[in-house]
């Protein structure tokens, strides 16, 4: 299964020690996988070259491979997690350092989620801070469309105030700063970092900024038209249905949708569902039979 | 996990994690000198640094203090990232 360690190391099978040891090291600093955090494919490379090197670093070991009485496999290591799993992921603490970009806050201009970005990496320096803290919320149809205050009871009794802010959205992290873990020493806070998930309503659906709703109209006020109070997510508004509406027939309401950051809203499109009354009615079956339609609605589909 | 656990699996003695916590290699977490996971890898890294690739001690200051720069402008991207995508999902 593994490769031939002298061609991993790319030194001939004569090579000295100081040679295998100085291939080795060149090859190390492009493949550590800490050196590397970018590159997913370093640890197994370098998981390859470390076998190769402990096999041929060691006289005794190199000799009997040599002699082909041991194989290139015959020195698996323990596995290992490297630095760069938890320095180089979100909330890490401790080390990481806003040295080599503190001085680009100012790039960030008037861009408010950058400069907030910029305005929380670039805190000086990350040394010491404390964790961040992840919390689920969940929240109800109309209180993520609308916003407003919800408190979160912590494992230790203290209850967090979170400011949800109109529109948000399911999956949507609301980051609260300095509410995580106390830092060591001087050095601040965490963050608390708070996954909202929102549950479904029984009859809005959002789709973007927009809330969609299916009315349920009766046959009169399809037939006749009429003017209706339909529900939004922001209290009930009157709406005309024209006359002649059919079931399908869509009505937009501009501007009665999900509020969004820039002050403008998405709008509530309606659409009528004609339904029958829950029982059956003789005079309207007297009616209906008595009456002659002049075309077929499947016109279009030639049957 | 306390300085004894640490001790035992970074395979270094006290005097030297003393050493590193002095120079600022490692911080561990007051009271109590606690560490994490993450002080752990930070050890193995140093120690591979210091042993297999030949690294002095001044250069493994100059290292670390680079890969601390480096990995703070990952998180950075990151939440860019995050930014954008989070940014694309709304229209307009």
């Amino acid at each position: 299964m593994a490769a031939d360690p002298y061609a991993t190391l790319g030194v001939k099978r004569d090579a000295t020690q100081a040679d295998i040891q100085k291939a080795y090291r060149r090859l190390a600093k492009k493949l550590h996988p800490d050196l590397n955090p970018g590159n997913k494919a370093a640890e197994d490379k370098f998981k390859e070259l470390s076998a190769a090197y402990m096999l041929l670093s060691d006289p005794e070991k190199r000799a009997r491979f040599d002699r082909g009485e041991i194989d290139a496999s015959g020195t698996e290591q323990q596995p290992r997690r490297y630095y760069r799993d938890f320095a180089d992921r979100e909330g890490s603490s401790g080390y990481t350092s806003a040295a080599g970009f503190a001085d680009f806050s100012d790039f960030a201009g008037s861009n408010d989620i950058l400069s907030e970005i910029f305005g929380r990496a670039g805190r000086t320096t990350r040394r010491g801070r404390g964790a961040d803290v992840r919390y689920h919320l969940e929240l109800n149809f109309l209180d993520a469309v609308n916003g407003g205050k919800q408190s979160i009871v912590l494992p230790d009794g203290t209850t967090l105030e979170v400011n949800i802010p109109p529109g948000t959205r399911d999956g949507q992290i609301l980051r609260l700063k300095e509410k995580g873990r106390r830092g060591a020493g001087d050095s601040p806070p965490g963050d608390a970092l708070i996954e909202i998930s929102v549950l479904p309503h029984p009859y809005f659906v959002r789709k973007g900024d927009d809330i969609h709703l299916d009315l349920p109209i009766s046959l009169k006020e399809g037939v006749l038209g009429a003017k209706l109070k339909v529900p939004t997510v922001s209290g009930a508004v009157a709406v005309s249905v024209p006359k002649w509406s059919s079931s399908g027939r869509v009505l937009r309401i501009k501007g009665r949708g999900v509020p969004r950051a820039d002050g403008g809203s998405g709008d509530q499109y309606v659409t009528l569902k004609l339904v029958l009354p829950k029982k059956p009615d003789s005079d309207l079956e007297r009616f209906v039979s008595e009456w002659q339609p002049s075309d077929s609605p499947r016109q279009s589909m030639r049957v | 996990m306390q300085l004894q656990e640490f001790a035992d699996r970074s395979h270094l003695d006290s005097s030297t994690i003393e050493a590193w916590l002095n120079a600022e290699w490692l911080v561990a977490h007051r009271p109590g000198l606690q560490f994490s996971e993450q002080d752990l890898a930070r050890a193995h890294l140093i120690q591979d640094l210091k042993g297999d690739l030949g690294v002095n001690d001044d250069g493994i200051a100059l290292v670390l203090y680079l890969l601390d720069q480096l990995y703070g402008l990952r998180c950075l991207l990151r939440d860019i990232q995050a930014m954008r995508i989070t940014a694309s999902e709304r229209p307009h």
